[in-house]
């Protein structure tokens, strides 16, 4: 069993030990203070947020996204011929993001978190699990701009997330995750779906996985489970009758458990975590179980996320002695 | 005060830089609670101005001394504990409440002020609460075993507050859920909880709703237990006129808003007048409402009295030119 976090975490923390992110980037805005200075925080900010990852227990973590302002804006901008627009809701969520819109056919415009990736894994005493924003959520997630349709958009997008998944395994990245947080609010798409998987991990031979959040797979959940993926994951928080569908997982891949709730400060008992491992463990062997919050931890306080992943290392420890 | 074509404003307006430094010496201790109030006071007088310069109709008091819409209220309700700061979104930070007892009204928390801002003023000041839905959807829960029972407690302290301001006197009670729109399979318990705080309540009852997918709530949104809805236009394109259009039996009041807060940009005269006339070919002047699209306080201070301005010198020309009394 691998113990992880599903990518975000929270910037800001009154304990922390490094600069307050806030203050800096709001420094940079009254231009106090310039770039490298915002970037130097953002290196310290990471290497703490891996190092609470790392103290609570975690066996494979992420760099956290301090660097990001959220999933959809850190790749368009880093991408050819997207704009960036105005606030828009981000699901049911009270957070939001800025709206991309394609202005002008995409097009690579070279690596977008390779060196983030190279940063956390040279200051991580633990392996580094790279998070890519998966292609159809980012055009999901966006504006249809100049593109006449979802389908066009989504297949435009494949090959250069493809090329930035090469990128980070060339870097070293051992896992890479594809966030694909739309699919499950849109069923309807799953053949899309299905083939913009199969192309943006076209020729990938690191392990990957799809990570979906916010609901249940219900009605899609065999071919979610049969796509090209080595992981795939699943919100038993927002989706509980998940659990009713991992008696259909197959051999041979591991599934991730989002289980302890990323979007609310109640802590889950150790023994509540234990169980539902172990509810999940009768149709899934507990060696091919990735257990993780149920979606970033950038929901929570700093203080409320560290103890989640506490909680859930512990629940997992529990989890793993209950069933030897 | 005339009959057609009011204005009025969202509720919140930029809290001068003296009210931003005093509330962080507040926090660090360094000034005591009364010194703070006396400049919010001091703040609320000189937007209750502002108001009275630019002859709005139904004033707000600016929200000098609130901090978030959602903690403000959960601040002074019984079974709230303060959390830390969550990110909203870029480098925006909230404090989210979290439930951890019951939750009830305890003392009045807003009617001192409404009282205050009243009193400096012939023109009608809105009561200005925060919904039962809203709270709750703005929140962690360690408390209630279901969000249904967190929701119905929370009206029962809003209604609470409210009831206070009627009797007060007065008669426009806003109370915002801009978290309404986004889970429609929930439209049905927030409009339960709103109608437990508007109920036979003596007074006009306005809501603020945003950021949604109103088609697809818009029978809800038709039907909900409130006097007024207030909606940003200016931020979808005054689609939203074109769902009352279609629904035939909407008999509500409308605020609409007519220029856009998430920009420095002050809207010509004439694109807020086009605004105006696109609302009048759905609804009479006597429902119509006009306002900016949302709480001001993220503008500058000069930024918000303009925009207020050509708010007001647009309603002006529009009721002369069509003779709207």
């Amino acid at each position: 069993m691998i113990t992880t976090m599903v990518g975000n975490y929270p910037k800001i923390s009154p304990d922390a030990k490094a600069p307050s992110l806030r203050q800096a980037i709001t420094r940079f805005d009254e231009s106090r203070i310039t770039f490298e200075d915002v970037k130097r925080v953002e290196d310290e900010t990471t290497k703490e947020v891996i190092q609470d990852q790392v103290d609570a227990g975690l066996d494979l973590v992420t760099d956290g996204q301090i660097r990001w302002d959220d999933g959809q804006t850190y790749f368009a901008r880093g991408i050819k011929g997207f704009a960036v627009n105005g606030l828009i809701r981000y699901f049911d969520t009270n957070t939001y993001y800025r709206h991309p819109i394609p202005e002008n056919k995409l097009q690579s415009n070279g690596a977008i978190t390779v060196k983030d990736y190279e940063f956390a894994a040279a200051n991580s005493a633990r392996p580094v699990k790279a998070v890519v924003t998966g292609p159809y959520s980012l055009a999901r997630l966006s504006q249809l701009g100049c593109y006449e349709d979802l389908r066009s958009l989504v297949m435009d997008l494949v090959p250069i997330l493809n090329r930035e998944a090469k990128a980070l395994q060339d870097a070293g990245a051992s896992v890479i995750q594809f966030d694909e947080p739309s699919i499950l609010k849109h069923k309807e798409d799953i053949d899309l779906f299905a083939e913009a998987i199969q192309g943006v991990r076209d020729g990938i031979t690191a392990t990957t996985g799809i990570c979906t959040i916010f609901g249940d797979a219900t009605g899609v959940h065999e071919r979610l489970f049969g796509l090209p993926v080595d992981i795939v994951s699943l919100d038993f928080i927002m989706g509980p009758a998940n659990y009713d569908l991992v008696g259909d997982f197959p051999q041979g891949k591991s599934l991730g458990c989002g289980i302890v709730d990323a979007r609310n400060t109640r802590l889950e008992a150790v023994e509540e975590i234990a169980a539902n491992i172990g509810r999940i463990s009768k149709s899934v062997s507990i060696d091919r179980l990735h257990v993780n919050p149920s979606c970033g931890l950038d929901f929570l306080p700093r203080p409320n996320a560290r103890a989640k992943l506490a909680r859930l290392a512990e629940g997992a420890r529990k989890a793993q002695e209950d069933l030897s | 005060m005339s009959n057609g074509l009011l204005t009025t404003a969202v509720g919140s307006y930029p809290k001068p830089d003296y009210i931003t430094r005093a509330r962080a010496q507040r926090q660090r201790g360094d000034i005591s609670a009364e010194e703070l109030e006396e400049l919010e006071k001091q703040a609320t007088a000189y937007w209750i101005k502002v108001q009275e310069d630019v002859e709005m109709d139904v004033v707000v008091d600016g929200e000098m001394y609130r901090g978030d819409m959602v903690a403000y209220f959960a601040e002074n309700m019984d079974g709230f504990t303060n959390s830390g700061l969550v990110r909203s979104y870029g480098n925006r930070y909230y404090r989210k409440p979290i439930a951890t007892g019951p939750i009830g009204r305890g003392k009045s928390i807003t009617v001192d002020w409404w009282k205050y801002a009243q009193s400096l003023t012939d023109r009608p000041v809105k009561g200005m609460l925060t919904g039962p839905y809203t709270i709750v959807d703005w929140s962690f829960n360690e408390y209630y075993p279901t969000r249904e029972a967190f929701i119905m407690d929370t009206a029962l302290a809003v209604r609470e507050e409210a009831m206070d301001l009627a009797k007060a006197g007065c008669k426009y009670i806003q109370i915002d859920e801009p978290a309404l729109s986004v889970r429609p399979e929930e439209m049905e318990i927030a409009a339960k909880a709103f109608a437990v705080v508007t109920d036979g309540l003596d007074a006009l009852t306005i809501t603020h709703i945003c950021y949604g997918d109103f088609a697809k709530v818009f029978p809800h949104l038709a039907t909900f237990p409130v006097d007024m809805l207030d909606m940003e236009m200016t931020n979808s394109d005054f689609d939203f006129l074109e769902l009352i259009r279609e629904y035939p039996s909407f008999d509500k009041y409308l605020a609409m808003g007519v220029v856009d807060v998430h920009n420095h940009v002050i809207e010509p005269l004439d694109k807020v007048k086009a605004g105006i006339k696109m609302g009048l070919e759905v609804l009479t002047p006597e429902r119509l409402f006009i306002d900016p699209d949302c709480g001001l306080k993220t503008r500058m201070v000069d930024e918000s009295i303009a925009k207020l301005q050509v708010i007001s010198d647009a309603v002006r020309e529009v009721k002369e030119e069509l003779g709207i009394e």
